[in-house]
């Protein structure tokens, strides 16, 4: 088995650290600020409740949920169709759900969704979204698959509100929230929004804190460390 | 844009991994050896470069004639996931050393990512068909670039004892992270002066 | 600095070349020595600009001390001793304006020690120079505060102060900028240079130069001499020079980077540098840009950290060829202050991808080796 495919398969273990830094990636592009950050959460929750459901409902018996996503795993052609029938089906419904997302945000908080830009449509291809929507869950109800998917997606809030939390807070020196009532939405530490560090509001800041989360993670709980996604020190 | 501009723009200013962090997955994850590097890069790019021409083409001759733009979102994830799929057919038939090379069929996931931002950021700029081309090329240029950087150095990484905690993924990032400071110094201030100066 | 060759010993040694140079020096000693000769141009830093450099200095250089203990002692190491921690401070003060507020070589240091040296496991195996790699950082966050210079002593002060460089891009900018070479524009824009300049260069032009038939234009000493408001180590050419001599006679830096770093500049700047800002061919002015800004100081002191440069010669020549152009180009072009630390952290980029084009990796088999 090659490196590559260890990976993979490491993955495919529902190793949820692995897949969560993974789908964190794309999003830590929107994780200047809190409250993109908080959207960009909500957003991924939602697709990852929803399309858990959706899963749990239409595919019943079928254990191929499992299998849908071995890349180069299944030789036969017809394993190869069901495999692809079945990847087809989980962006399918990832997709949609996804628009569905934009188009609601686009509604209710146009700003929200300027602020997110691309980043929001490629919730659909995000890594946590799809290895959970699509392995196969441990519970096949529709409440235990919920249950798991929103575990999944407080998780990936978490690590991206904490990783915005640093960069907004250091990078800006502000907090920005939900405007609620009299309050405009945005804090002001005393030094930092003078001085800020303004190094870790450009992206590379999100690549370094995003990092350093990681490897922080894998101080917390080591016993996952072996078969995180560590590239080719995972063979 | 002129062309110098838009070529500069995606493959330095905004830099696809660098500054879009679109596709920093695969670049981090490779699996190793420079060969399979370069195989999953340039897959990478020749896919952003299709998907680029192809979505400016679903997007102007389809979905905002029937003003259907609400479902770019659907129609992209599927068209860029198809032509992964057809890229990696015909690398299969035509060209099974990259895939060898790769040691493992592409991931499909990651790739997505990448060349399906691309296809959002032209369709959403109101690209023509050349221009998504180029943008596209270019793109796909500098994430082969960035992704040949990051293998050459996690190679040097590989002999050296590095923290526990950061192997692997975690010091990819916060390699990616340090390059990516070093490619600020190509921003639009700069480019700017190139193309007026 | 730390020898590359260090690493080897402690990895898979059959990948990379074995010690070849200053077998009798230690990897430590070649550091303390690289530190050392810094102390010229940081004692005419301080002398110029007085006790604000000697706290810039004090802070960088703590922190960098601080910053390698913290990350080193829990562990069990103490590696003070190797002098690099000492180094990086050296020049990451050295490359601060005089005026900068403490935080931003505090932070510019602890960024270098603890990201982008430490996390990769420390001397030896980090693949960006530190102390470059801080100051990026720094000018990224704070470039403002990083801005904030100093009037050399014996200096006019006729508003805000700025370096030459500066001085020079603002009035290339400004309308009516007259004058073939940089110092010319500096003249005809108003920009002072000090008495001592102007009485140095009369005697000479008057005793000197006039039977020849040609004059120096003021300016010239100041610059030559680094009598100008700049970084705390930068401004002084010819003592860099001095430290730079005793090291490439050491062999503890090799002259292919350095050399071709420089001359490539020197070159693209003489011949193209005056376009950019439309005094047309050969006008740019290579002498000053060789003397202006962080050039010689990084080009002979951080450039060629054999950490983080190539390890063939061919390659060393490769990426000083690459550095020169970089500077070339993000100097009159860009917009991060004189080009040099962010040319040398993209060299510290590309140097691995050099060296797999110039080092074959075979087991027994290493050809262009030095």
């Amino acid at each position: 088995m090659t490196s590559g495919k260890a990976l993979w398969n490491s993955i495919l273990s529902e190793n949820p650290r692995a897949l969560l830094f993974l789908g964190l990636c794309p999003a830590i592009a929107v994780s200047v600020r809190v409250i993109d950050a908080l959207w960009m959460s909500a957003g991924v929750i939602l697709v990852l409740v929803l399309s858990g459901l959706a899963m749990a409902l239409l595919s019943g018996e079928s254990a191929g949920a499992e299998a849908v996503f071995a890349p180069g795993g299944a030789e036969s052609a017809t394993a190869r169709g069901s495999l692809a029938a079945g990847w087809m089906r989980a962006l399918l419904i990832t997709s949609f759900l996804t628009a569905s997302f934009e188009a609601g945000l686009l509604a209710l908080a146009p700003t929200a969704s300027a602020a997110l830009g691309i980043y929001a449509p490629l919730i659909a291809v995000n890594c946590l979204v799809r290895g959970r929507g699509m392995s196969g869950f441990p519970h096949s109800s529709p409440g235990g698959s919920m249950a798991a998917a929103l575990g999944r997606g407080i998780g990936f809030a978490g690590s991206l509100v904490l990783i915005a939390l640093v960069r907004e807070a250091l990078g800006a020196g502000t907090i920005t929230l939900f405007p609620v009532g009299g309050f405009g939405g945005t804090i002001g530490i005393p030094i930092l929004v003078e001085q800020p560090v303004r190094a870790l509001g450009f992206a590379g800041g999100g690549l370094l804190c995003l990092g350093y989360l990681a490897g922080a993670a894998r101080l917390i709980s080591p016993h996952a460390a072996a078969s995180s996604a560590s590239g080719r020190a995972a063979e | 844009m002129s062309w110098v501009a838009i070529i500069l723009t995606f493959a330095l200013v905004d830099n696809v991994i660098l500054s879009r962090l679109l596709g920093v997955d695969a670049a981090a994850c490779a699996p190793g050896g420079m060969r399979a590097a370069a195989g999953v890069g340039g897959f990478i790019a020749v896919l952003m470069a299709v998907s680029a021409v192809g979505g400016w083409a679903v997007d102007s001759q389809v979905l905002m004639p029937l003003g259907f733009t609400l479902l770019r979102t659907p129609v992209f994830v599927f068209f860029v996931a198809g032509l992964a799929f057809a890229l990696r057919a015909i690398c299969v038939r035509f060209l099974p050393s990259v895939l060898q090379a790769t040691g493992v069929s592409i991931p499909e996931i990651t790739v997505n990512t990448a060349a399906l931002g691309l296809v959002l950021i032209t369709t959403r700029g109101e690209y023509t068909a050349l221009e998504s081309l180029v943008a596209g090329l270019a793109a796909g240029a500098g994430y082969f670039f960035v992704t040949a950087m990051m293998m050459a150095i996690s190679e040097r990484l590989e002999v050296e004892p590095v923290p526990r905690a950061l192997k692997g993924f975690p010091l990819q990032l916060i390699t990616a992270g340090l390059i990516a400071y070093a490619f600020m110094a190509f921003d639009r201030a700069f480019l700017a002066r190139v193309l007026g100066g | 600095m730390p020898d590359a060759r260090d690493r080897a010993g402690r990895a898979a040694s059959s990948l990379m070349p074995a010690p070849h140079i200053g077998v009798r020096t230690s990897a430590a000693r070649m550091t303390w020595l690289v530190s050392l000769c810094l102390l010229p141009a940081a004692g005419w830093g301080v002398f110029l600009f007085g006790t604000p450099a000697l706290i810039v200095l004090a802070f960088s250089i703590g922190t960098a001390v601080l910053a390698e203990l913290a990350s080193t002692l829990p562990f069990g190491r103490f590696t003070l001793r190797d002098g690099s921690a000492l180094l990086t401070g050296c020049i990451v003060g050295l490359l601060m304006p005089a005026d900068a507020p403490a935080y931003v070589p505090a932070a510019a240091s602890a960024f270098a020690i603890l990201v982008v040296k430490q996390s990769f496991g420390g001397l030896g195996r980090n693949w960006m120079n530190p102390a470059m790699g801080g100051v990026v950082f720094a000018f990224l966050s704070w470039s403002g505060p990083m801005s904030q210079w100093i009037a050399p002593r014996g200096g006019t002060v006729q508003g805000a102060v700025v370096p030459p460089l500066e001085a020079l891009r603002a009035a290339l900018a400004a309308p009516g900028a007259r004058g073939t070479t940089p110092l010319a524009v500096l003249s005809n824009a108003g920009f002072r240079f000090s008495d001592l300049d102007s009485r140095v260069l009369g005697w000479i032009n008057s005793h000197v130069l006039a039977p020849l038939g040609t004059a120096l234009p003021p300016g010239a000493f100041d610059v030559l001499v680094g009598h100008v408001a700049g970084g705390i180590g930068t401004v002084s050419a010819p003592l860099l020079l001095l430290g730079a001599w005793f090291l490439l006679s050491r062999g503890i830096i090799r002259w292919h980077l350095p050399v071709f770093y420089v001359g490539t500049f020197g070159l693209l700047a003489a011949i193209f540098g005056g376009l950019g800002t439309g005094q047309g061919w050969l006008a740019g002015g290579p002498g000053f840009h060789l003397l202006s800004g962080s050039l010689v100081l990084g080009a002979f002191f951080a450039a060629p950290d054999p950490v983080t440069s190539p390890l063939t010669n061919r390659g060393r020549c490769m990426i000083g060829i690459v550095l020169g152009v970089l500077t070339f180009f993000l100097r009159f072009f860009g917009s991060l202050g004189d080009g040099v630390a962010a040319s040398i952290v993209l060299g510290n980029c590309a140097a691995p991808l050099v060296d797999r084009w110039t080092f074959r990796r075979r087991t027994g088999h290493q050809e262009g080796i030095a």
